[in-house]
């Protein structure tokens, strides 16, 4: 730990640390623009200087690429080093354009703040600017090239540390600038954080371009709600609209960077169609009303037919404390059990990890810092965009990654790929002997045994895999392997993607219940009468949706809480408006067990933009907001149950009664979060048996999520509606060939699942036997739920589309 | 860009990529033999060489727009490339530039209406020591007066008109 001493002040820092990161140590920032924490030093933009009065170096250097080193004396306010730093903002302001009125940087913009503090304040030079045509770069990032000023940032990003190939830096001296080849949609499923990264306005947030300076919006730390992983997130919002979302510095989890979906996904909150009042049978009623309308039907129900009479169906969506409201809401009516997903092959995948976890969970640092990666039936870009990114620097830093998996490759790494399912291969990792199963290749055989090699050898093995395409039995198996490949003082650790956000918390608080199917059998043979549906969609999550809406019908009350218009929603006789995350306090437990909090960024409310239909907001004077009503998930509930509770006691609560959520008592918004205390469940594992397989002459079909489209909430948000992939048909060329079928062709698909007609597109990466469609909202493949695993299907040609 | 041209690329380079360890370093090399044939790189030179090497297509053009001699749009058979760096300068460049305007009919940036020079600013040539200079296709003239350049110039269309190559 070297001791150095900047402007006066003593400081130790890490070894290898920068004279740039010692000074911010010590609360000094030394002006800078192409250092970032994430991407390192370069030393591009010379503003950092600092003078060196004491140590190995001496004199004016650039505080982001010299070390730390013992007894160095570095002064920041030296007049050789703010005269550099004048000088260079001076320059670096030669070209840039004075729009900042009309730019939507404005007030965030980094050059801004250090053309301030670097002194300059009148513009000398009278030559002409350079300027540049910009590109056109698809609806999410905005290019205004003329306020470059060349920091690199944007190409670091995009193309070392995200992996994206289409996007560079070019031209030479003065004429440098970032681009695509030919103008068009970004294609990384990382492009947003080019909007992050640029210090000025070259790249700024298209979807919400003229829409607000940063200091009329509001915000607050919150958790990504668009998949297991937690990234840190800040939601921004203005006269109750839910406008944007940037990244926010996790270093658990995200590090800095999100992913577009997360990023772009958050219009959900302000859907036109989203439940806003309560309704019961038609009719729009206060929640007074409502609550104790619904609370006489389930008690009265319950009270003829049995606790059994009512059902409560939760999903991944929902907060902890939302999850803890419904199972107390359960207690109250007497034991009414709750189940946790509405797709019951996911809901024990969940329950798998949840009961054996132990402390083997990783998160995206962990990742960030494996040494040898496994992905094992993960497809990150659907499930958790951002673990592909984790992952890749793990790889960039020298990890070995393998891959089992039946599906194309669309890693941002390279990879030892084993085209199969990785069930049997896990089931070879588990066992003492790790001898590779039967009837791979010889190639193959090679790859396993060389991957298996290498998580023996590693200092810090992460196993990745993806619950949806593993099942219950799968999930079983990567644990064992991870056991397997741990020994005293080194665990091998283990990052699975579920379905939701709070997938986890719901599970760990559940771990025993019925699942959805036990559920529907229980209406079908009439004992459940009434359902509860906190933020879950049985229609469009269930892989049997004309099973779930006959069992739907027969019920004598179907209650949904939910902020999304869903197809259950449609159907309920009662639906409670419930919050979105951004409009609540909460906690999630993510995909590796760590809790986590979030903080209100405004309260739920009929935008302005809506209520004044563009134009100024009504003059009508009301002592209410218009729209105001969706109430969190857990207040919801516990009202209903006849115990109206504040959040603080509902978490002091959880705490209690759930000793591994102890730490729900000091969590705060915005913090690291809380690694929870999880034990290996002793009780016996079950043996999940192998599910069917695939008769010859059919072929495996795998419903997965895709990038946009496939989540429920992103699938309801405005911007991302454009991008969502086609509908399609994916077949590896020799499968499409035998059925006679070719690129853009159309073809009748028959799964258990539903029938569609598509077209066909060839994937070379595909296995064969296999056939792949990702499920979209408001298409064809709306009913076609992920997290199924591999079910068969018959695939024939034509069909009227 | 035409078939045959693709063809004659191809025929040309596909062993040396295959010979080649790390296919890139053949870039300038690429996009100056579709230079040569073409006259200048079109957007489907760059998808061409990023092809046959296995690259992304910006990954070429960061390399073509790196380098002031090669040429992504259309430009005269001859082009001219004077040079506007520090010992040029003290040497009388604007004169010569002004010059060479003046006689061309063009500035800088712009090519002869009759398709023969396109005139073109540079950041040294490596010819300080006879300054001031410029360059005409691959010749390098040293030590220019405006009367050089007329020659110059004179020689240069000839050839041009000949076919020579530059």
């Amino acid at each position: 730990m070297p001791t150095l001493t900047i402007d006066e002040r003593e400081v130790s820092v890490p070894a290898g640390a920068s004279v740039l990161e010692a000074a911010e140590a010590l609360g000094i920032t030394v002006p800078h623009f192409c250092y970032h924490k994430a991407l390192g030093a370069v030393g591009a933009c010379r503003l950092c200087a600092v003078e060196i009065q004491a140590g190995p170096q001496h004199g004016l250097r650039m505080a982001c690429l010299v070390e730390a080193r013992d007894g160095m004396v570095v002064s920041t306010t030296a007049p050789a080093a703010t005269g550099m730093r004048r000088a260079v903002i001076e320059y670096l302001m030669l070209n840039h354009p004075h729009d900042c009125p009309v730019c939507d940087e404005g007030g965030e913009c980094q050059l801004q703040d250090m053309t301030v503090a670097g002194g300059h304040g009148v513009r000398r030079y009278r030559g002409k600017k350079r300027t540049f045509p910009n590109q056109e770069l698809g609806p999410f990032v905005e290019q205004e090239m003329n306020r470059c000023i060349q920091c690199y940032r944007c190409v670091r990003t995009y193309r070392d540390y995200a992996g994206g190939h289409d996007f560079g830096v070019l031209g030479v001296r003065q004429r440098v600038a970032y681009g695509r080849f030919r103008p068009g949609r970004l294609e990384s499923p990382y492009s947003g954080n080019l909007v992050d990264v640029c210090p000025t306005g070259v790249f700024t947030d298209k979807t919400v371009r003229f829409r607000a300076r940063v200091w009329d919006m509001q915000c607050a730390p919150s958790v990504c709600p668009h998949c297991s992983l937690g990234c840190a997130t800040w939601p921004w919002a203005r006269y109750r609209e839910l406008l944007r979302v940037s990244g926010r510095e996790g270093p658990r989890t995200n590090g800095f960077f999100l992913c577009d979906r997360g990023r772009f996904g958050s219009g959900h909150a302000n859907h036109p169609d989203r439940p806003r009042t309560p309704r019961l049978d038609g009719r729009e009623l206060g929640w007074p009303e409502a609550l104790e309308a619904l609370r006489e039907r389930l008690t009265k129900l319950t009270w003829a037919h049995g606790p059994g009479a009512v059902g409560l169906l939760t999903s991944g969506r929902a907060s902890l404390e939302s999850a803890r409201a419904l199972g107390l809401l359960g207690q109250a009516l007497g034991g009414a059990p709750v189940v946790c997903e509405p797709h019951p092959r996911r809901d024990r995948a969940v329950r798998a990890l949840v009961a054996e976890l132990g402390q083997l969970g990783r998160d995206q640092e962990d990742v960030r810092q494996s040494d040898c990666l496994l992905l094992a039936g993960l497809d990150p870009e659907g499930e958790a965009p951002m673990l592909a990114l984790a992952a890749r620097q793990a790889v960039r830093r020298g990890a070995r990654a393998a891959v089992w998996d039946p599906r194309p490759d669309r890693l941002p790494f390279p990879a030892r790929r084993i085209a199969r399912l990785p069930e049997a291969l896990l089931e070879a990792l588990a066992r003492p002997d790790g001898r590779a199963p039967d009837g791979l290749e010889a190639a193959e055989r090679e790859s396993y045994a060389e991957t298996r090699a290498a998580l023996q050898a590693a200092e810090r093995p992460v196993l990745l895999g993806g619950a949806d395409l593993l099942g219950p039995r799968g999930v079983r198996l990567l644990l064992a392997a991870a056991r397997a490949l741990s020994r005293p003082g080194r665990a091998c650790g283990l990052s699975l993607a579920l379905p939701g956000p709070d997938s986890f918390g719901g599970a760990l608080l559940c771990p025993d219940g019925p699942d959805a199917d036990e559920l529907l059998a229980g209406i079908e043979a009439g004992r459940v009468r009434a359902l509860v549906c906190l933020e879950a969609d049985p229609l469009s999550e269930h892989p049997d949706p004309a099973r779930v809406a006959a069992a739907l019908g027969r019920l004598e009350l179907l209650v949904v809480l939910d902020h999304l218009p869903t197809a259950s929603a449609a159907r309920a006789h009662a639906v409670l408006p419930t919050t979105a995350a951004a409009e609540m306090d909460g906690a999630f437990v993510n995909h590796a067990g760590r809790l986590q909090g979030f903080a209100r960024v405004y309260s739920a409310g009929l935008p302005i933009r809506v209520t004044g239909q563009g134009a100024h907001p009504p003059r009508e004077f009301r002592p209410d907001t218009p729209g105001e009503l969706p109430q969190p998930g857990w207040a919801v509930l516990a009202a209903l149950a006849g115990e109206p509770v504040e959040l603080g006691e509902l978490r002091a609560e959880l705490a209690r009664s759930e000793p591994r959520l102890a730490g729900l008592a000091g969590l705060v918004a915005g913090g690291p979060g809380v690694q929870l205390a999880l034990e290996p469940s002793a009780r016996e594992r079950p043996d999940t048996p192998a599910e069917p397989g695939v008769a010859e002459g059919e072929l495996a079909l795998l419903s997965v999520e895709a990038l946009f489209g496939s989540e429920p909430l992103s699938a309801r948000a405005a911007p991302v509606a454009g991008v969502a992939s086609e509908d399609a048909l994916a077949l590896c060329p020799a499968d499409a060939a035998r059925l006679g079928l070719g690129e853009g062709e159309p073809a009748r698909l028959r799964s258990a699942l539903g029938e569609a007609v598509l077209p066909v597109r060839l994937a070379p990466g595909l296995a064969p036997g296999f056939a792949l469609v990702q499920r979209r909202f408001g298409g064809p493949l709306e009913g076609f739920a992920p997290g199924g695993g591999p079910i068969a299907c018959r695939i024939e040609k034509g069909g009227a589309r | 860009m035409d078939a045959k041209l693709e063809q004659d690329i191809r025929a040309e380079f596909e062993p040396q990529i295959r010979a080649c360890a790390h296919p890139q370093e053949l870039v300038v090399h690429l996009l100056r033999a579709i230079q040569r044939e073409h006259g200048w790189v079109p957007d489907e030179g760059v998808e061409l060489a990023a092809r046959l090497l296995g690259l992304q297509p910006i990954q070429v053009e960061e390399v073509a727009t790196f380098y002031d001699k090669i040429y992504r749009r259309p430009v005269g058979r001859r082009v001219i490339h004077v040079c506007d760096s520090i010992c040029c300068w003290s040497r009388g460049e604007q004169e010569i530039r002004a010059h060479l305007e003046a006689r061309l009919g063009i500035r800088l940036g712009e090519t002869t209406p009759d398709g023969v020079f396109t005139l073109l600013p540079t950041c040294c040539l490596g010819a300080c020591g006879r300054a001031p200079a410029m360059q005409v296709g691959f010749r390098l003239y040293g030590e220019l007066t405006p009367d050089r350049v007329d020659r110059i110039l004179d020689e240069e269309r000839r050839a041009a008109g000949q076919g020579d190559p530059p």
